[in-house]
């Protein structure tokens, strides 16, 4: 009589408990299945962007600045694309940290690279730091016919037909005011970049791994995990009990 | 006795994989500057008071990307293609993905024929095994077939197969753009 009443109430608690969080569980295994195959199903190579979950993440969708050169506007997507005016023109790393022209070329300076653009904002071919521009380079300017690279510590001349850069007699101080500066984008071009669904994301993977380990929810969502993990060893040993008892009452 | 033989295999096996992990993780990264490798190739002729390199571009004329998009099979980007020309000699300084990230890779084309690969800038995690000068050499004496590829067969790497193709890819790219560069007429 009492073996048939353990066995009842280890089924009643082995039957509370998977309900209690089959829920749960079933999210987990999908979620895990999902992550081991992450590079197949190329979940880091798709963004988030919802305004929310960026602000859930401590990201904000920053305000977006231009260069404007004569009639158009050199912009970022503060993600991995340059834009002229709407035009999509190439990746450029983030942030863009500078642009001028000349008679010919819009140049825009990348984290890593110096755009060459046609005034109409066609690519005509990348500088790279790997190509021989200077790693803290750090603005570009146009005088007269002349093009000057700022590093951190020197003024460096550019050549836009060979690529080669000397190093200039002119000061850093002499050529600060012809800089171009940030300005806020117009409205229309502020418009055409949010109807891009382009700037800050967050990739598919990294939200399901936070939801998978409960870090989403901080260290509460982490701690609830570690609880699931526990009850699903207790299930286990329930449901092992469980079938134990009922093997023994049934040879009895 | 058998106690101190299974410690020193231990330590051996420890040894042979902390070897093999650096290895691994060697093969990624930036190995040479284009300066440096422009400079590299063309001294390799003679003094570099005897070698006029010039820098030059090669417009991509509708014709040319159309082929050259045939050969790596994805739009191309940029109007134009920078290289350096000494006579008969050039060299371009190509990117290609291999899985997910760019390679940089050097090609040097003299008389239409191969003459050197190097891959200057290696990004993947893995299948950096395709930069050691051994398997580049392959490369050396290739020419264009009428088909736009390689006339030579390129030996595969097991674990680096994107990385081969992509290195094959801007191996026969360098010799089309080589070949409108010298003769655009072909």
């Amino acid at each position: 009589m009492k073996s048939t009443n353990s066995i009842k109430t280890n089924i009643l608690w082995h039957r509370r408990l998977g309900l209690s969080i089959f829920i749960v569980l079933i999210f987990l295994a999908i979620s895990g299945i999902a992550l081991n195959h992450s590079p197949a199903l190329k979940l880091n190579s798709i963004g988030l962007s919802n305004n929310w979950l960026l602000s859930w993440y401590g990201l904000e969708k920053p305000s977006i600045n231009g260069l404007q050169l004569d009639n158009k506007w050199l912009y970022h997507d503060g993600n991995n694309l340059l834009y002229v005016d709407k035009k999509t023109v190439a990746p450029c790393s983030a942030p863009l940290l500078s642009g001028s022209k000349n008679e010919k070329i819009l140049f825009a300076l990348c984290a890593d690279a110096l755009l060459l653009l046609t005034t109409d904002g066609d690519l005509l071919e990348s500088f790279t730091q790997l190509d021989g521009l200077p790693v803290n380079a750090r603005a570009i300017t146009a005088v007269d016919d002349s093009l000057y690279l700022l590093t951190d510590s020197a003024v460096l001349e550019f050549n836009s037909d060979s690529l080669a850069i000397t190093p200039s007699s002119k000061t850093e101080s002499t050529l600060l005011d012809t800089l171009v500066t940030f300005a806020p984008l117009p409205k229309v071009l502020e418009q055409h970049l949010e109807e891009q669904d382009s700037g800050p994301s967050i990739s598919l993977e990294t939200v399901i791994l936070d939801l998978h380990s409960g870090r989403f929810f901080g260290q509460f969502g982490v701690l609830f995990i570690d609880i699931i993990g526990l009850l699903v060893c207790i299930l286990s040993i329930t449901g092992l009990l469980a079938w134990i008892s009922r093997l023994r009452h049934v040879k009895q | 006795m058998h106690n101190n033989l299974y410690t020193a295999v231990f330590f051996i096996g420890l040894l042979t994989s902390a070897l093999l992990a650096s290895s691994t993780v060697s093969a990624k990264g930036v190995f040479q500057s284009g300066p440096d490798f422009i400079s590299e190739v063309f001294l390799e002729q003679g003094t570099q008071a005897e070698v006029q390199v010039q820098s030059k571009v090669l417009w991509l004329t509708d014709d040319i990307r159309q082929q050259a998009e045939k050969i790596l099979d994805r739009p191309v980007q940029g109007l134009r293609i920078r290289y350096s020309r000494s006579a008969d000699k050039t060299a371009w300084i190509l990117e290609e993905i291999g899985k997910e990230m760019p390679i940089t890779i050097g090609v040097v084309v003299d008389q239409n024929k191969i003459i050197k690969v190097k891959i200057l800038a290696y990004r993947e995690s893995r299948g950096g095994e395709v930069r050691f000068p051994a398997y580049m050499a392959q490369y050396n004496g290739a020419t264009l077939t009428d088909r736009h590829r390689l006339d030579k067969s390129i030996d595969g790497i097991t674990g680096a197969t994107l990385s081969v193709w992509a290195v094959n890819k801007v191996a026969a790219l360098a010799l089309y753009y080589h070949s409108q560069a010298v003769n655009p007429k072909k």
